[in-house]
């Protein structure tokens, strides 16, 4: 696990249909150390999505550099594992060979990668699923099984677009919670993407606030782990930190 | 309980020819129909036995069945590939839609003259039929297959480390086989329409080939037994080869719904 370097990332698209240039993301810079979990929020358009994706290499940038662990990024590269909104995952293959397919990718035998993902996957707790194949599960799984498939090749960083945006409110609060206890054990360098403000303060270290495509400010997030829910709904720090970011991401 | 399900709706599937062949029995007899114009059941049944026995039925169906084959096998051979090159290369598949557009209209027995002046009659002509009216239909699913597959597919593949082997074995193949299905379904379907044509003009063997020369005969025994064995052998290779090829890819992994 390494630290990742963002410096002065600006990305401007082209619009072919309007002729003109779109810049979505100006001068932003951020530094997230090894092991650390950022959140970064903002309100829909704002360009999260797109920084994101250049950091995991689907997308060029048009400024600046990205470094991971000292290096520039190139396009996508099994040191940034990808946590998507919509899954993706692989609907030819069974919930094991999903979670083992980073390692296969490896080269790693076959008998060490499903001792490999069997260990992920009761990590999120899905031994029974293993031998299902995505369709076969609900949202709440699937996604489980997106996350534990990023973890199992053990990138240098995970990258989380929304991962939980579409499952139910009741879901997303386990998910949540599992995340981060997931987190506490295997200590991988997060970036978390999301536009609710709470979900943001309840899994980070530190949130950075974005707005139009500008980082607005850096909060640190002291609260205790474990986090769970039930402690955190009625906490004070809780409260006051979340009333922060919302402000914050309002203000702009 | 599986196979109690499997063979009643087996049953279910027979019972209308079942009703088809008694309305036959019954009434080709009762009406005293010209035989000259339509057989009865009993002397197809004959002819089939004649022709299982003198071995020229089986030696019919083979020489169709080997032409279906070898023309099939080597359209999908170069259709896959290239309809993933397509499918992958906007600049591949810009250039070759124009053509593909054109030759999809022109496939099938528009090329049986040129085949035969090509191939001379038999073999070559018709396994070049075949292969073209699977050839164009195949690479242009399995081009639609590749772009069905979500980009984020294809980016978490790569994010994963799949490298340029990694992302055709793992991801293109499987993401685009409903479709590659789906056009070998339609394109032997074709293949088989085109095959018969095409046996009754560029050969001496096959079961086009035995039905038009029964027609000079007036054998309309023959006739009606070799279109019986061309739709029987057609459902069975739908039903034996291509549904449980399916069932075990395509519907296990929930990406169609179950027929
Ligand atoms: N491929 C593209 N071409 C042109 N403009 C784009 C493209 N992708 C994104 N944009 C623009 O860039 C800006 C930022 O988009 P982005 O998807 O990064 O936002 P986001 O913060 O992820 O929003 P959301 O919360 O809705 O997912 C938007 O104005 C969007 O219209
Ligand atoms: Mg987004």
């Amino acid at each position: 696990m390494k630290d990742l370097t963002i410096r002065n990332l600006s990305k401007t698209y082209f619009d072919p249909y309007a002729g003109t240039n779109v810049t979505a993301v100006h001068d932003v810079s951020l530094k997230v150390e090894q092991g650390e979990f950022v959140c970064i929020v903002g309100p829909s358009g704002c360009g999260k999505t797109t920084i994101l994706n250049m950091i995991a290499g689907f997308i060029p940038h048009t400024g600046g550099e990205i470094l991971v662990g000292g290096r520039p990024v190139k396009g996508p590269g099994p040191d940034r594992g990808v946590v998507f909104q919509s899954f993706a995952l692989f609907p030819w293959r069974t919930v094991l060979e999903n979670v083992a397919f980073g390692p296969k990718m490896r080269g790693v035998r076959k008998v060490e990668r499903e001792r490999i993902a069997h260990e992920y996957l009761a990590l999120a707790k899905l031994t029974e699923a293993a031998g299902r194949y995505p369709a076969e599960l609900s949202g709440g799984m699937q996604q489980r099984v997106g996350v534990v498939r990023a973890l199992a090749n053990e990138p240098d960083v995970l990258l989380m677009d929304e991962p939980f945006a579409s499952v139910d409110a009741q879901t997303r609060m386990t998910l949540q919670e599992e995340l981060t206890r997931i987190w506490q054990e295997k200590r991988p360098t997060v970036i978390f993407i999301t536009h609710d403000v709470q979900e943001a303060v309840f899994l980070a270290n530190r949130v950075v606030a974005l707005s139009k495509g500008r980082v607005l400010d850096d909060i640190a997030v002291d609260l205790p782990r474990p986090r769970s829910w039930d402690a955190l709904n009625d906490d004070a720090r809780f409260k006051e930190l979340s009333g922060r970011v919302l402000q914050l991401v309002r203000s702009a | 309980m599986m196979m109690l399900r499997r063979l009643s709706s087996a049953l279910w599937f027979c019972a209308p020819f079942v009703v088809l062949l008694v309305l036959w029995a019954v009434f080709i007899p009762y009406f005293d129909v010209n035989p000259r114009l339509f057989p009865h059941l009993s002397s197809v049944i004959q002819a089939g036995i004649e022709g299982i026995k003198d071995g020229t039925l089986i030696q019919h169906i083979s020489a169709s069945l080997l032409r279906v084959a070898v023309g099939t096998v080597l359209a999908l051979l170069i259709a896959i590939p290239l309809g993933i090159a397509m499918g992958v290369s906007p600049i591949i598949s810009s250039f070759l839609t124009p053509l593909f557009r054109f030759f999809s209209v022109l496939a099938g027995i528009a090329w049986i003259p040129i085949a035969t002046l090509w191939f001379g009659y038999g073999f070559g002509a018709i396994t070049f039929v075949i292969f073209n009216a699977v050839f164009f239909i195949v690479t242009y699913n399995t081009l639609l297959g590749v772009s069905t597959i979500p980009l984020q597919v294809r980016n978490a593949a790569a994010s994963l480390g799949a490298g340029r082997w990694a992302m055709l074995t793992e991801v293109l193949l499987p993401g685009a086989l409903p479709n590659i299905v789906t056009g070998i379904r339609t394109g032997l379907g074709f293949a088989w329409r085109g095959l018969i044509a095409a046996e009754m003009i560029a050969t001496n063997l096959g079961l086009g080939y035995m039905l038009f020369v029964a027609r000079d005969f007036y054998r309309t025994e023959v006739i009606v037994l070799g279109m019986i064995v061309i739709g029987v052998l057609w459902l069975l290779l739908d039903r034996l080869v291509l549904a449980p090829i399916e069932r075990a890819t395509i519907e296990r992994w929930g990406m169609v719904q179950r027929a």
